[in-house]
């Protein structure tokens, strides 16, 4: 029916030519209403690109209700406003600041002739492992690039270099005084070696921090030294996103640069999170400050179950520390649990405190290193815990440094429960010129060596004409508890619910260090599985080792897996004698056989 | 202030100047030894001089260069030296920001862009 106002048909032709004339003569043809204040944003837009645009205001056109008809047809859309770039229908208010953060509305605007070349072909955010690899791999592919590192002092104050959380506050740091605590065991077994001196022997805190951060910073040098000899720009700067491809960066001076680049990759890992009680922040400390701590943390409470509060809470331990770990729930969330149980265990064993389903409420201070009081409520019943510590260190998860980077700004989606990035197998988010890798994805393992083969493959796969994507798949790992545990492949639990329990078959067994009969170490501790695949000629599918070396054990065995490993293959290997490793290669009991696994003799 | 230059010859010459002007920025760059007429063993030292020389304005104020010649060949090719064994050189030429991790070695020291990072950075 005629739409009020008109009393004689519309001429449909005339109006289906009047409007594509109007689209095809016009850069922007925005079909508007002078009172929609959507109409007035889509123009607004257009405004602060200093593009000219074309606006037919439908309520005060004659045939203006005609038109938007035709336009419903045209374009199956029936509001306005109704937005047309250089011929190609981009659609209401919605859509074309979609368009404008994705960048296909600067495409489209096309005639680029105006349009500025970008500052750099690729500008990545964070210098950490990934950055770090993906800028040196774009850099050799001829591009020009630059890296942002900045890094936010802690609540206490704790900053670093260039290099990322491995390097300065993680896995290195972490790795050497792991190494530390060993050689304290080392000086206890040596006597039963027959080494023979008086004097006892003590720790020196501090002797060991500066060593390790004499490293550390050798290695930020490194570096500083390998990014300038590749040609990368390195800016020790914040780096945010004000608009689509342009970021604003200030350094510690709070000065201010911008630069642009036609691809980013945001590479900014992760910090601590706090408890989120009274005191925290003030009086408790994390892993960024504990490896630099300048003086010796003393009784240490470490708040947290994950492998960072495992790892640290064994080190201490071993360098001769009163430790508790206050869990609230289970321990290393997301490994195999028979394995983190055993883990904990011998931890326990060697003088470790545990207090479990407890979470810390409140804390009072004094000193350095203080006296920290900390309460502690059960989390299933109303008892209360009440202790007094030198130093709290809180290890209870990681969060990803996206909130506060612009990323809203460009349209960047983020996971909000996490605020991790997720991206699709090719690392590149819901912003087509924007990618991501390391810590911050959704859904993929922290790891160092994978936030350097994303980096490195992405490099090769946007400059290099390469394909080839990051494969996730068993990727192995290792706890670096004083008892190692190392791991490759499913854990049980995963594999039951994957597989299904009749379909595995699981072999598992306890060894005695060959090292560790003489000093008359712990027996039956150290302990091996593996799961194998029943349906799939007994494939191995999860390897875990809990035992000395436990890393370089599994290095190897996590290339065998690779190849597809069977339960047959590994009975095909001789194993070398004596070592720890050889134990995967003489399996022979099965957890569903229920055969005891202690060990008695060689 | 602007800097100003040290020549020395061999470590305890060297432990002795740099402990003298503690609490100011030390750069050191370590060379072999010269002959009569000028000229070091080393010819990467002979390479990395003049590059240094080019770019020490570039050090803060107040900063001390120290030139150390570190021996002959044969005293330097002694793996127990006291160069190697107490500040852990490896190579000829270094150059060195004191009591930091940060230097550069051998071909390092030929690049003008490295040198100034290191004279610049912190």
């Amino acid at each position: 029916m005629p739409p009020p106002g008109q009393t004689q048909l519309p001429d449909w032709d005339g109006l289906k030519l009047r409007v594509r004339t109007l689209i095809a003569s016009h850069r922007v043809m925005i079909f508007s209403k002078s009172y929609c204040p959507y109409c007035n944003k889509v123009k607004e837009l257009f405004r602060s690109m200093h593009v000219e645009y074309y606006a037919l205001e439908l309520d005060v056109t004659p045939d203006g209700p005609s038109i938007q008809q035709v336009l419903a047809e045209l374009t199956n859309q029936r509001t306005v406003p109704n937005v047309f770039v250089n011929g190609t229908h981009v659609g209401g208010c919605d859509s074309t600041y979609q368009a404008y953060q994705d960048g296909s509305l600067q495409k489209l605007l096309g005639d680029n002739k105006d349009a500025e070349p970008y500052d750099y072909d690729l500008i990545i955010i964070g210098g950490g492992s990934g950055g770090l690899a993906c800028s040196k791999e774009a850099a050799a592919l001829g591009k020009k690039v630059m890296v942002l590192d900045y890094v936010v002092p802690t609540p206490l104050g704790t900053s670093w270099g260039l290099g990322g959380t491995c390097v300065n506050v993680g896995c290195i740091p972490k790795k050497l005084m792991h190494q530390a605590a060993l050689l304290g065991q080392a000086l206890q077994d040596s006597r039963k070696y027959g080494w023979q001196y008086e004097e006892q022997v003590k720790h020196n805190w501090g002797v060991m921090v500066e060593a390790v951060q004499n490293y550390i910073g050798s290695l930020n040098w490194g570096y500083r030294v390998s990014l300038r000899e590749k040609s990368v720009t390195y800016l020790n700067s914040y780096g945010e996103f004000i608009e689509p491809h342009k970021i604003k960066a200030t350094n510690r001076k709070g000065q201010v640069t911008y630069h642009t680049a036609e691809t980013f990759v945001l590479a900014t890992g992760e910090r601590p999170r706090y408890l989120g009680i009274p005191g925290d922040k003030e009086y408790c400390i994390t892993s960024d400050d504990l490896f630099s701590l300048p003086y010796c943390p003393g009784k240490t409470l470490v708040v947290g179950a994950s492998y960072v509060a495992l790892e640290c809470a064994g080190f201490l331990a071993g360098l001769g520390l009163d430790v508790t770990v206050m869990v609230r729930s289970i321990l290393l969330r997301g490994f195999d649990q028979e394995m983190a149980e055993r883990v904990g265990a011998h931890m326990e064993t060697h003088g470790v405190k545990f207090i479990r389903k407890f979470v810390p409420v409140e804390q009072l201070e004094e000193g350095m290193p203080g006296r920290l009081k900390v309460i502690a409520k059960s989390t299933e019943g109303q008892e209360i815990f009440e202790e007094e510590y030198n130093t709290v260190l809180i290890a209870v998860g990681r969060d990803a440094c996206t909130r506060n980077i612009g990323l809203e700004t460009i349209g960047v989606k983020i996971n909000e429960k996490n605020g991790k990035v997720p991206v699709n197998d090719e690392e590149q988010t819901n912003v087509p010129y924007v990618y991501a890798i390391g810590d911050i994805l959704d859904g993929k393992l922290e790891l160092t060596p994978v936030a350097i083969q994303a980096g490195k493959l992405l490099a090769r796969r946007l400059y290099g004409g390469s394909s080839t994507k990051c494969d996730y798949i068993n990727v192995p790992t290792t706890v670096f508890t004083p008892l190692e545990y190392g791991s490759c492949g499913l854990a049980e639990e995963r594999a039951i619910e994957e597989y299904g329990k009749q379909n595995l078959e699981v072999y598992h067994s306890l060894f005695w260090p060959l090292e560790w009969t003489v000093p008359g170490r712990d027996n039956n501790t150290c302990y091996a599985k593996i799961i194998c695949s029943k349906q799939d000629n007994n494939r191995v599918i999860g390897f875990h080792v809990l035992g000395p070396n436990a890393g370089e054990i599994t290095q190897g065995f996590a290339a065998a897996i690779k190849c597809g490993l069977t339960k047959e293959l590994l009975d095909e290997t001789i194993g070398i004698h004596p070592t720890c490793g050889e134990v995967f290669t003489t399996m022979d009991i099965t957890k569903s056989s229920g055969q005891d696994i202690s060990q008695r003799g060689c | 202030m602007g800097w100003e230059e040290k020549q020395v010859r061999g470590y305890p010459e060297f432990v002795q100047t740099a402990q003298r002007y503690h609490g100011r920025p030390i750069f050191a760059l370590f060379c072999g030894d010269k002959d009569a007429a000028g000229r070091s063993w080393c010819p990467d030292c002979v390479t990395a001089e003049p590059v240094v020389r080019k770019e020490l304005h570039n050090m803060p104020d107040e900063s001390v260069f120290i030139y150390c010649l570190v021996g002959d060949r044969t005293y330097w090719k002694d793996p127990n030296n006291e160069f190697r064994k107490n500040l852990k050189l490896t190579g000829v030429p270094t150059l060195l920001k004191y009591g930091t991790p940060q230097k550069l070695v051998e071909e390092e020291c030929f690049k003008a862009e490295l040198v100034r990072m290191l004279f610049t950075e912190d």
